[in-house]
């Protein structure tokens, strides 16, 4: 029963590297949250000054 | 990642067309109320953590009333930590963190208000009030009693509605890693908790340990390390302004968490009696744990690449730095200190409570309390004092590190002792100026907690505060992200994918019960088919007065320092006896196994140590050996240990009653006797014991704790050594006799006046090598007097010559008449042969059905003074009668002198 279950955790986590790494795709849409929550941290952040609503775009190096 | 990002195909048109709605609101009152309550609380706490480790170095300390006492104080410590400072400081984190994460407001004001109470008056307070009133259940982060979970429960079922259906209305198809950890956390904890609280209830011995050491891990691993979790892949991102390394590696981090910290349990209970697989599989799982630990801590550690200013600046992030790496160590610590080689060493010992401190101090608080500073900063009307919050970093960090260091090296001192046969109470010693250490650790820690709190309260007014986050810096990849973001949009509304969370979390789902199959309810089941098989028909439950007994035991902590768990393991054997197993404790609702050994194994006391040992113990452990660290219990008592309330007499039963089951079923009959054989040669008379004297093999507590011999332990015959051996043998007095017997050996020691019959007046007598070697070796039967044959032989041999300096002779010498002398041999003969032996040696037709034993003149001969005085008075708490009222003064006198013949040498009694 446990080599199964340390069989059946490495094979899931290697299949997942699998994906990740010939699927671009995945990736792209793996990795989109943590940008999404760095733009509600920018809304947060505006409201907390009350300029904006915090729709704005991010440009580099500061907020527009 | 930002190489990753820019690699990304370009679609600048999409971004501008997102519109994300008004901003959620916040409760910015509920978490100043939860940051407030979790600051209390862990100020409380803490100062309950000094108080227990202050009664290490002071047994005596606020030990007076059963609120105070250590193990009260301890559930309290451990529990307060848990619920109070950690669960409302995640609280406080979540009402900040879970609208930014859902967009979405928390469900409910109204319900937040109905939580925090619940959770600070339904639960903290009642919990502490109800454990210091002696209502508790002792099971390890299990304490607060049942009417207490109930609503601990009621409170998790609150949180999924507040927390967890803001993310479920949301439909969110891009869940950051945190609000991952924080739905997991909620939803695994309400799911563990009713079955590691509840189920040892239900399910005795070892069966319920099983699943105790699943809630023992999983509070650790479900509650308290996803929401730290949640909060550093919060703050680290939020604070540098740049995305963390790798959201697919926090994704594998996190399931591989959640698939395998369950899996862990048992590996507090690594060479119990539950079964070996389920314990080989608990220690793969935690390596496994290992490994998931590096991956997550190395995605923050490089998700901090290049920010080592901003680490350094911002105080928030240093915590969650600290604690990340904290995180990192103590995980591989976990990881090493399951696998058998080293468990077997360091299991029981301060390493352990090291452990545990450096997880919820160094990871789990660290990490809150960068939660808590950082959000402080972004709430409208606070800032902390940044001075101030800088203060208590470094002294929480040098507090934790010198804690931590102190107990890691006191566990490997006491662990050191415990492989040898030195007696238990040296391991105590050994260690006592670590737990002073330990203890004056706890200020900086306490400052420190004190110092944040001011910190929050002193920073600059609102309109003095500077909005920084505002005005950081945004990488550039997240510019490319947003610019890419439509491919990632697509991806997620057609792909399968996009199914990929319910499946993830059915995945996890289905791996938490595998846990429980795994762990406890297939080991479970192994055990009770074995108990089946193994458990005598008549195996006796515990009376009434024993059940009574057990329950204030459970109450007062005693199984957090008296462990009823016997490992299958050498150094364990010998030391308490056989291993313990399963089917001792098929009555033991709930086990109480326990995790940790500060005073020794309990399971063998049955027909150990007699009653008046034991309620002098109770009453004062220091009355009886001097250098224990244990608390007294005088509220089980009426003033003196001669007078125990039902209760101090209901503990009484149940210690006594400790390992009955066992002895009376003979199951070590056979294994004694096998033992005897292959270890005849040391278990023979020996004149030379070898270095150490306790048997191999056999231990004390097999056999009721009296051997069937003694070598004979001879003094030095050249003076030179002879005096080195005194000066040494007084120094042993000191330590291990003189609470009984008096620093003169008078037997006038602070126990004296609770023990029946009294310790011996070593001044009143000449004892034989022989006598003092079978009292050393063997203890004395119906008396107090314990065995103390796990001493060294040298050790033995040293006390055998300082108690022979002890003697003062009679200060009136006379030769006995003839004629009086034949009337002393009558008398002796018609009054006293029926118990003392026809020649005196204490063998007489009587003297198999006492204890203790009728004296054997030839072995010991007291002086004229306590002769006389014994026929006068009799030997309370012995079958000696007082002859005063039988026999004339002149027939006592001849008496007197004729047992004072009977006494032979050192080379006669050796012919013999």
């Amino acid at each position: 029963m446990i080599n199964l279950i340390v069989i059946v955790i490495s094979a899931v986590m290697l299949a997942l590297l699998l994906v990740w790494w010939r699927w671009p795709a995945f990736r792209v849409w793996i990795e989109a949250p943590k940008y999404s929550m760095l733009r509600q941290e920018r809304r947060f952040d505006n409201q907390l000054k009350g300029t904006s609503t915090g729709n704005e775009l991010f440009v580099d190096g500061g907020y527009a | 990642m930002t190489t990753f990002a820019q690699n990304l195909p370009s679609h600048n048109e999409g971004v501008n067309s997102q519109n994300l709605g008004a901003l959620p609101s916040i409760e910015y009152d509920l978490i100043r109320a939860h940051v407030f309550a979790a600051l209390v609380t862990l100020v409380i706490s803490v100062l309950f953590g000094i108080l227990v480790a202050t009664k290490f170095t002071f047994p005596e300390f606020l030990g007076g009333h059963g609120w105070l006492t250590w193990g009260r104080l301890r559930y309290n410590h451990t529990q307060g930590i848990f619920f109070g400072w950690l669960g409302n400081a995640f609280l406080a984190f979540f009402y900040y963190v879970v609208p930014r994460l859902a967009n979405r407001p928390v469900l409910s004001r109204k319900l937040g208000w109905f939580l925090f109470w619940i959770w600070n008056f339904a639960v903290v307070l009642p919990g502490w009030v109800l454990v210091a009133a002696g209502f508790s259940q002792p099971l390890e982060w299990a304490e607060f009693p049942l009417v207490v979970d109930a609503f601990v429960v009621l409170a998790f079922i609150l949180m999924v509605f507040e927390f967890v259906l803001p993310f479920l209305k949301a439909q969110l198809s891009d869940l950051y890693v945190s609000a991952w950890y924080i739905i997991g956390g909620i939803i695994f904890t309400m799911l563990a908790y009713p079955v590691g609280n509840l189920v040892p209830e239900l399910i005795p011995g070892a069966r319920g340990a099983a699943f105790s050491g699943l809630w023992i891990h999983d509070a650790v691993g479900l509650f308290v390390t996803p929401f730290a979790a949640a909060i550093a892949y919060y703050v680290i991102p939020a604070t540098t302004r740049r995305a963390i390394f790798s959201h697919f590696l926090s994704m594998v981090g996190f399931w591989l968490l959640f698939f395998t910290y369950p899996l862990n349990g048992t590996h507090h209970y690594v060479y119990s009696a539950i079964p070996m697989a389920a314990q080989k599989g608990a220690i793969v799982a935690s390596v496994y744990l290992g490994i998931a630990v590096i991956l997550v801590v190395t995605n923050w550690l490089l998700s901090l690449r290049g920010s080592s200013g901003t680490v350094s600046k911002d105080v928030p992030l240093r915590f969650v730095w600290f604690g990340g790496v904290s995180y990192l160590l103590v995980s591989l610590q976990g990881s090493v200190q399951a696998l058998m080689p080293v468990n077997r060493f360091i299991h029981f010992t301060d390493w352990v409570i090291g452990h545990s401190h450096f997880a919820m101090i160094g990871f789990a608080s660290f990490m809150a309390l960068g939660g808590i500073a950082h959000l402080w900063q972004r709430i409208p009307g606070t800032r902390y004092n940044e001075r101030m919050m800088n203060w208590s970093f470094w002294l929480l960090a040098a507090g934790v590190t010198l804690m931590v260091a102190d107990l890691t090296i006191a566990g490997l001192v006491e662990a050191q002792v415990w492989q040898s046969s030195a007696p238990w109470i040296d391991s105590v010693r050994a260690v006592g100026s670590y737990w002073l250490v330990r203890t004056l650790s706890g200020l900086p820690l306490l400052v420190g907690f004190v110092l944040f709190w001011i910190s929050l309260v002193t920073g600059p007014r609102l309109s003095e505060a500077v909005t920084s986050a505002s005005t950081a810096a945004v990488s550039e990849n997240v510019v490319a992200f947003d610019n890419a973001s439509p491919a990632s949009d697509q991806f997620s509304s057609t792909g399968w994918l996009s199914y990929a969370h319910v499946v993830a979390f059915g995945a996890g789902v289905g791996f938490f019960a595998l846990s429980f199959l795994v762990l406890a309810i297939l080991p479970g089941k192994e055990l009770e088919d074995e108990i089946k098989q193994v458990a005598p028909v008549t195996m006796p439950t515990l009376t009434a007065s024993e059940q009574r007994g057990r329950v204030i035991y459970g109450r007062e902590g005693c199984a957090y320092c008296h462990t009823q768990q016997i490992r299958s393991l050498a150094a364990d054997v010998r030391r308490f006896g056989a291993p313990t197993e399963a089917w001792e404790t098929k009555y033991d609702y709930p086990q109480l196994w326990g995790t940790r050994r500060i005073g020794p194994d309990l399971s063998r006391e049955f027909n150990l140590r007699p009653r008046d040992w034991q309620l002098t113990h109770l009453y004062d452990p220091r009355l009886v050996v001097r250098d224990s660290v244990m608390p007294p219990y005088p509220w089980l008592f009426d003033g003196n240990p001669n007078q125990p309330t039902q209760e101090g007499l209901d503990v009484l039963a149940y210690i006594q009653s400790l390992g009955r089951a066992r002895q009376l079923s003979g199951f070590d009959r056979q294994t004694l006797a096998a033992s005897m054989q292959s270890e005849t040669p040391e278990m023979s008379m020996a004149s030379e014991p070898s270095a150490r004297a306790t048997p191999p093999g056999v231990p004390l507590a097999m056999m009721g704790g009296y051997s069937l011999s003694a070598p004979v332990l001879r003094p030095a015959s050249d003076p030179d050594d002879l005096q080195e051996e005194v000066s040494r043998g007084g120094t042993l007095f000191a330590a291990n006799c003189a609470s009984c017997h008096g620093s003169a050996g008078r037997g006038d020691g602070k126990a004296s006046a609770s023990l029946l019959p009294k310790p011996a007046n070593l001044t009143a007598a000449r004892f034989s090598d022989e006598r003092l070697s079978s009292v050393l070796w063997n203890g004395v039967a119906g008396s107090a007097m314990p065995p103390w044959r796990q001493l060294p032989a040298e050790d033995l041999r040293a006390l055998v010559a300082y108690i022979h300096t002890l003697h003062v002779p009679s200060a009136v010498t006379s030769t006995p008449e003839a004629a009086s002398f034949n009337v002393g041999k009558f008398l002796f003969a018609s009054s006293c042969a029926s118990c003392h032996g026809d020649t005196g040696a204490g063998n007489g037709p009587a003297a198999g059905a006492l204890a203790p034993s009728p004296t054997n003149f030839h072995l010991k001969r007291p002086t004229q003074e306590r002769a006389w005085d014994v026929l006068e008075n009799g030997v309370p708490g012995t079958a000696m009668p007082p002859w005063q009222g039988q026999l004339s003064a002149d027939e006592r006198r001849a008496l007197v002198e004729f047992v004072r013949s009977l006494y032979r040498t050192p080379q006669e009694n050796s012919a013999q």
